[in-house]
């Protein structure tokens, strides 16, 4: 057991249920990252945890005691909104002390901790202002101070650095893994922001309509996506998935039929019932290459081109695929609209799906050379 | 001109000169039509009795003087009490209904419960009721009461014609306050009640010194008709009442009723001259996002 579980987890909304039943430990000085596509009960879920929703059904644990009927404040929790919900007519010293001066804290006390949150937060010189005077990332640091000086067991973040610009939210993302480091504390991060999710974490939570889709270290997730939706999502551009046919199954992996040429996806163990099986093949966008050659080749022509220097994306149509299929190759390469081309990639890069979406397991190693 | 300041140049890029023209004539216009009767009631305080009753009427003082507002206190004998009174009735109607209406709209405001669009809505029924309408039923409650004849005649009548609207208009400001704010204070340990007082209360101060505003200019104008049927002493007489002195049997002595008109509202104008220092607005500014 963590120092935080989750035992079957519920949350109803009148008829509806936004978290179905979800399992979860997380360790201690983990840093936990909630990530899924808008409605998906992530936030929900963190709120519960927080003690802000109440919880239909099931069992919040931290350090083994059940908190579902605590308040906040006694489940050693402290939370960081994604509005920053900072009190706008007190200074930045005042909105880090808010809790410690309504637990009344000596003041003495209450100056050294605000200043140790400040120092910790390159506030020191900021302590006299009002939020209204702040920029939105030192608005955030104010908000994460305001957590910092209760010392808690455990940080929620919910989508912290979704107000900020995207260089500011770069700089903030390394700022909280420094912060991590530093406080060695528990932390669970709600984002819809796979960059952030995969840069932060320790370990990634997928959740799709209220259910862990799977729970694993970011490079996992990517390399041994467990379904569909995990593939799609993690990832960007998103995986391509392709209509496939089984052929056979053998020590060497999963024969399939694709754009009518064949490739053995190296997935382990061998399968029975895979000949005729409708199947899905995933291969992601940057592990497609320029010219023929390897094991299935694809002539394209590119509607849309983006050369971003460091990589030149494509999107093209390919039959019997929706949406478009993608490809993302490194550097500035001599890809133009409208002018057909050809790819190729290995089959060793390839991710294999059941009818129902489910992954076919790739053999162990294959990820070391993607 | 506000119209051209720096950041109100938006609105020069959005309309032509001509359209500019014609807000400001518009806003002139309407200007024009809400204060004409104060200009010329300040014009009739300034001029001759024996000029307001020359033929043909002249609009513009001949020999104008400020005569009317020393000799008015002479031919009223006591017309500071009924200042007085009128100030008093209308400030302590004002606390009653802060301190009832705040906590009220806080509660209105952040918590749902069954039924709280009834009563809201019962309080917006109540608050179409005419005071006149009411004035019979109010009378025989205020003779049970045995508060006919004292400040309270005049007090409580009009606290409750003066909440609804009041709770309405706090509500809504309330509501504006991001909840985010309440569940941080939340997450803190804070309590309702001490959340509502170092977090709500002085956020929503703007709103609530708008409803201050509003009740006192309400209660300053609701007290002729409840002093005129629930009280006859002249002591407690409050100023829309205490103008009817000038009206003689033979003449209405006018610049002397527009002198104390004016002199009469200066304290309320004060009054609310003072708060509007505090009508900050965007004082939520860095509460969110």
């Amino acid at each position: 057991m963590g120092q935080l579980s989750l035992k079957r987890v519920v949350k109803t909304f009148g008829s509806i249920e936004v978290v179905k039943g979800v399992d979860l430990d997380v360790q201690e000085g983990e840093f936990v990252v909630f990530v899924g596509p808008s409605g998906c009960g992530k936030s929900t879920l963190l709120r519960m945890i927080a003690g802000l929703e109440h919880t239909s059904a099931g069992d919040i644990l931290i350090n083994g005691e059940r908190v579902n009927d605590l308040p906040p404040v006694k489940r050693g929790i402290a939370m960081v909104f994604q509005s920053y919900a900072l009190y706008p007519h007190m200074s930045v010293f005042e909105n880090i002390a808010f809790p410690l001066r309504v637990e009344k804290a000596p003041e003495d006390v209450l100056k050294r901790k605000v200043q140790a949150a400040a120092d910790i937060l390159h506030l020191e010189n900021r302590l006299q202002q009002k939020p209204g005077q702040l920029s939105g990332g030192q608005r955030q640091r104010v908000a994460i101070g305001r957590a910092i000086v209760r010392e808690p067991k455990i940080f929620l973040f919910d989508e912290p650095l979704s107000n900020l610009d995207a260089a500011l939210r770069a700089d903030m993302r390394i700022e909280l893994t420094r912060l991590h480091k530093q406080l060695g504390a528990t932390m669970i991060y709600v984002t819809h922001d796979q960059i952030e999710a995969m840069t932060m974490a320790d370990r990634i939570v997928v959740l799709n309509f209220g259910n862990i889709a799977q729970v694993g270290a970011p490079l996992e997730l990517y390399h041994r996506p467990e379904n569909l939706f995990v593939a799609g999502f993690i990832g960007n551009p998103r995986m391509n998935i392709l209509p496939a046919t089984g052929v056979k199954s053998g020590p060497e992996g999963v024969t399939v039929d694709c754009l009518g040429q064949r490739l053995t996806v190296p997935v382990a163990p061998p399968r029975t019932g895979i000949e005729g099986a409708a199947l899905s093949l995933g291969i992601r966008p940057e592990h497609i290459h320029l010219g023929d050659g390897r094991d299935l080749r694809l002539n394209l022509t590119p509607t849309v081109v983006e050369q971003l220097g460091q990589h030149t994306i494509g999107y093209a149509t390919v039959e019997g695929m929706e949406p478009t299929f993608c490809f993302v190759l490194p550097g500035s390469r001599p890809v133009h609209d409208d002018r057909p081309l050809d790819v190729n990639f290995r089959a060793r890069d390839c991710h294999l799906f059941d009818a129902d979406g489910q992954a076919l397991p790739r053999r162990p190693g294959v990820e070391d050379s993607d | 001109m506000a119209l051209f300041r720096k950041e109100n140049t938006a609105m020069i890029d959005r309309y032509s000169w001509w359209e500019i023209v014609a807000i400001y004539a518009g806003i002139a216009a309407f200007l024009f039509f809400m204060l004409s009767p104060f200009i010329e009631g300040f014009l009739v305080s300034l001029k001759p009795l024996a000029q307001l009753f020359s033929s043909p009427y002249t609009f513009w003082p001949e020999n104008g003087s400020f005569d009317a507002y020393f000799t008015m206190w002479d031919s009223v004998p006591g017309f500071g009490r009924y200042i007085f009174n009128s100030f008093l009735i209308s400030t302590v109607a004002t606390v009653i209904v802060l301190l009832l209406v705040v906590p009220a709209a806080y509660a209105f405001a952040r918590f749902n419960y069954q039924g709280m669009g009834l009563v809201l809505g019962g309080f917006l029924a109540i608050s179409m009721f005419s005071g006149a309408v009411l004035l019979i039923p109010l009378f025989r409650l205020m003779r049970t009461l045995g508060l006919l004849n004292t400040y309270f005649a005049m007090i409580v009548p009009g606290v409750a014609f003066l909440i609804p609207s009041a709770i309405w208009l706090l509500r809504t400001y309330m509501k504006r306050i991001p909840l985010e704010l309440n569940e941080a204070a939340y997450m803190d340990g804070a309590s309702q009640f001490y959340t509502f007082r170092r977090v709500i209360l002085p956020i929503a101060s703007p709103g609530i010194i708008v409803v201050a505003i509003t009740t006192f200019i309400g209660a300053y104008a609701q007290q002729f008709v409840f002093a005129l049927s629930f009280n006859s002493k002249t002591e407690y007489m409050p100023l829309p009442v205490g103008l009817f002195a000038y009206f003689g049997r033979q003449e209405v002595i006018w610049n002397e009723l527009m002198a104390a008109s004016f002199v009469g509202i200066t304290p309320a104008l004060i009054i609310i001259f003072f708060l509007q220092r505090y009508l900050v607005g965007g004082l939520t500014a860095g509460a969110v996002k």
